[in-house]
């Protein structure tokens, strides 16, 4: 926030982004101006001597954790819910509000982006096919052409090259783009069970700071990467193991002095160049895991902060790149691949050395420059064999195992996000599941706001 | 019958009903051969025809690799018919002869002297069939129909480069045939050769026959041809055994599937150019030389655009010699191109960037990512089992100018 807008502020805005479409009424209370300011002091007291509401804490029965049954508070009712704001599900919601739907996003962390910005996987990979033709098209391409008019926000946006972001930029264009859409919005919001009915989803619950609440929808859009909404109502996932690693950045690279080391001893694995000058991004692959694993996950967190540190004490220690430092480790660990929908189609390998097309192709992926291949994507990529109303965005759409690596990259999450807003949209502006949406209206669609459909 | 009586029968003197007659078969032969090699839908059938038809190459190609294959029995018929019928190949069907007869023809209207019988044909015949024993055959690139055959690869839209080399060559012969008419057949062909020995060979067995039953005491006394055939066919068997017992084991670039062992390939490719036209990927060259005078015109295997696919086999098809083994789509991913290498100061992984193309590619599943605890990073690892260098891995490795990946000849791999 480099222009002045203080932390307040910008709680602020975001309390009276909810109070503008009428639903954000409990934070709007909370945080109205003029409650904070009444004592004089930073800090005032909101109410006194309070109990907390609707408590219902698990309790110890024979030994038995037991969570009681309970009644929820519904927080909103929409049209479509996205759940999960990294770059599938933030396209998704500005998309399916374009289409005319009333929508709903929440986010486990404090801002967009994901595993973009919050896992700074800084270079937006596999967006290109047949040499400098940019596949990734529609809101995807219009978010980079707006990182392009601001200073510092991206480099290598030359046709054909791989461009890469800087997080802070693309964070703060994310929270412009939504505000511009008139999206609501809840951040801090950690998606965690679906609300059923039957065979449909009807929304989500959600933990956050105010406690178990629920959003009811028409549809919920799964870009949560990891498949928590889908699997949660019953949808059937393969269950895969990959590699989970944790970015870093790297600062002081241009203040190396490279004549100090022989060219074989200089420090390898520098990582790639950033927007911000002498600052590198460095991927980290990490072993083949279960991402899904607790255990797991708090070894790989911490096995991998030791790595990074010790890394870069070698590097500081080679001549000439002492004033190398650790810049910082992502907040979110690189999670790749963990749950994969089963849906009514599966993206394949074959299909993408085949160049196969589908009648209800809803976007192109694309490859490294060196594969030369479009590969399409079906609808029925996005759709549960069974549960109704919910669709899949993102890297956790029906694909093979050899897709996957494919379907994960930034631009494909663009793609199957920018399909599932505009196809939950139609969904509900027709009343209808979104497996039985009109494709030929949502492919209509999808064009009027430039996607690229092959 | 002496040499030059032997070669003489060879030449058309069109004159006569008879040799009206058989002008008009060789011009059918000569427009047959050609429909066969133009590039018409599902030409794979009919390109290794003409090519296949030469009985030198055939009987070369049996004794060099040892088996046989279905399109070698065409040349083994030619053969057989020209133990009885001196040179009937030359005669009545041979369509690199009519070319050249024409363009003899031409030349003994400008006044060029018609050439005498050499026996050059017969040493490069002899050199061939004592090296194909051992499996060396060294002159069986000078076949005529596979020179024939080689001028189409011009059809070929990709293929000009390839198609102009043999296409020069026959120019040459033509050039040759005008300043001195007849010189190709009369003393250059080794077919034409070939045919003038089993001739022989045949005249000679039924003249033992006939001499035991008429006159018991009068045998074969031997023959200047077979002497010079027998001479030849030491060298040519020496040359090739000193090859192979010196260990000689030269440098193999990547060959189509089915190859026969290097040396063997370089003497029983003809360089007819079928593979090269019948890769519908356009993924096999001719060798410019670059392993060596021995192996230059043949086929290589170049993965700059496109890979061996899993699901083709045609070039061992249309291959109308030894060289290439026929092979059953089923059995490709056993059929060893090479073995993919990776170079890990070059590959994205080694620098830590997000890559899966060679895996992704790999047809047979033979590339894994394996994490290394010690150098807390993914190294591909190939399965020696399953890989067979169909190349898809380099082919679509992103890094340039020089690929992570690369299929290496098996002699080539560290």
């Amino acid at each position: 926030m480099n222009n002045g807008i203080t932390r307040r502020d910008c709680l602020r805005i975001m309390g009276m982004s909810g109070l503008g479409i009428g639903t954000g009424s409990v934070i709007g209370k909370q945080l109205s101006p003029r409650d904070i300011g009444e004592s004089g002091f930073q800090s005032s007291v909101i109410t006194t001597n309070k109990v907390q509401e609707n408590r219902s804490s698990a309790v110890l029965i024979d030994g038995k954790v037991i969570q009681p049954q309970r009644q929820l508070p519904v927080l909103t009712e929409t049209d479509v819910l996205v759940v999960g704001g990294g770059s599938a599900g933030i396209v998704a919601a500005i998309a399916a509000r374009r289409a005319g739907a009333k929508v709903t996003i929440v986010e486990r962390y404090g801002h967009f982006g994901g595993l973009w910005t919050g896992g700074l996987v800084l270079t937006i990979l596999g967006h290109i096919a047949l040499g400098p033709k940019q596949v990734c098209q529609g809101i995807g391409e219009e978010m980079m052409r707006r990182l392009d008019k601001m200073d510092g926000a991206i480099i290598h946006r030359s046709p054909g090259s791989n461009p890469i972001v800087d997080a802070e930029a693309v964070k703060y264009l994310m929270v412009e783009m939504i505000e511009e859409a008139r999206v609501q919005v809840f951040l801090h919001c950690w998606g965690v069970e679906a609300v059923t009915q039957d065979n449909s989803i009807r929304g989500a619950v959600f933990e956050s700071k105010s406690g178990r609440q629920a959003i009811l929808a028409k549809v919920v859009i799964d870009a949560t990467g990891d498949g928590d909404i889908f699997a949660a109502a019953g949808a059937q996932f393969e269950h895969r193991s990959h590699n989970v690693g944790l970015a870093s950045r790297i600062g002081n690279l241009d203040r190396v002095d490279k004549t100090k080391t022989a060219d074989t001893e200089k420090p390898k694995r520098l990582g790639s160049v950033t927007p911000v000058r002498g600052v590198n991004w460095v991927n980290l692959t990490g072993p083949e895991v279960d991402g899904l694993d607790l255990a797991t996950m708090t070894r790989m967190e911490m096995n991998h902060r030791k790595y990074i540190w010790n890394k870069i004490q070698k590097i500081r220690n080679a001549p000439g790149y002492d004033k190398v430092y650790l810049v910082e480790t992502a907040p979110q660990l690189g999670v790749r691949i963990t749950r994969i929908l089963n849906g009514l189609k599966t993206v394949k390998v074959n299909d993408l050395k085949n160049s196969t097309r589908h009648t209800d192709v809803i976007g192109v992926g694309g490859a490294s420059n060196a594969e030369h291949v479009e590969w399409q994507i079906p609808y029925g990529a996005l759709i549960p064999h069974t549960v109704d109303n919910v669709l899949a965005s993102g890297r956790c759409i029906s694909c093979d195992l050899r897709m996957a690596d494919l379907v994960r990259l930034i631009p494909n999450c663009f793609v199957t996000g920018h399909a599932a807003g505009v196809a939950a949209a139609v969904a509900v502006r027709d009343r209808c599941k979104p497996r039985d949406a009109d494709i030929t209206e949502i492919q209509k669609i999808l064009r009027q706001q430039e996607a690229y459909l092959g | 019958m002496s040499d030059k009586e032997l070669s003489e029968k060879s030449v058309i003197k069109p004159t006569g009903i008879r040799n009206h007659f058989r002008l008009l078969i060789r011009f059918v032969c000569l427009i047959a051969a050609v429909l066969c090699l133009l590039p018409i839908r599902d030409k794979d059938a009919l390109l290794p025809i003409v090519p296949a038809l030469s009985s030198f190459v055939a009987v070369t190609s049996v004794l060099a690799a040892k088996t046989i294959k279905p399109i070698l029995g065409l040349g083994l018929v030619a053969g057989l018919v020209a133990l009885f019928r001196h040179r009937w190949f030359c005669r009545w069907a041979c369509p690199m002869g009519l070319c050249l007869d024409g363009a003899s023809c031409f030349g003994r209207r400008l006044k060029r002297k018609p050439c005498q019988a050499m026996s050059i044909g017969r040493w490069l015949l002899a050199l061939t069939l004592g090296g194909a024993i051992l499996g060396y055959p060294l002159f069986l690139w000078c076949d005529p129909l596979a020179l024939f055959t080689g001028v189409f690869l011009l059809t070929e839209q990709h293929q000009l480069l390839a198609g102009a080399v043999s296409f020069l060559l026959v120019m040459l012969l033509l050039t040759f045939s005008l300043l001195w008419p007849h010189v190709w057949c009369r003393g250059l062909c080794p077919l034409g050769a070939f045919q003038d020995m089993l001739s022989i060979m045949s005249r000679s067995v039924r003249s033992v026959l006939k001499s035991a039953t008429d006159q018991p005491d009068g045998g074969y006394s031997g023959h200047p041809v077979a002497r010079r055939t027998i001479l030849g066919l030491l060298v040519g068997a020496t040359s090739a055994s000193i090859l192979r017992l010196t260990g000689y084991k030269p440098s193999r670039p990547l060959r189509p599937p089915g190859a026969v062992d290097e040396l063997t390939f370089k003497g029983l490719c003809t360089r007819c150019g079928n593979c090269i036209r019948s890769c519908p990927h356009n993924i096999i060259r001719r060798d410019t030389g670059q392993y060596g005078i021995a192996g230059i015109l043949t086929p290589v295997l170049t993965f700059d655009e496109n890979y061996c696919r899993e699901d083709c086999t045609r070039c061992t098809w249309v291959c109308s010699s030894g060289a290439l083994v026929g092979v059953d789509i089923d059995n490709k991913q056993d059929i060893q191109i090479g073995m993919a290498q990776v170079d890990m100061n070059l590959c994205l992984l080694g620098e830590d960037h997000e890559c899966s193309a060679c895996m992704r590619w790999c047809p047979y599943n033979a590339i894994s990512y394996v994490f290394s605890e010690a150098e807390y990073m993914l190294v591909p690892v190939i399965d020696a089992g399953k890989c067979n260098g169909c190349g898809a891995c380099e082919v679509a490795c992103p890094t340039s100018p020089h690929k992570a990946i690369r299929v290496l000849s098996n002699t080539n791999i560290s």
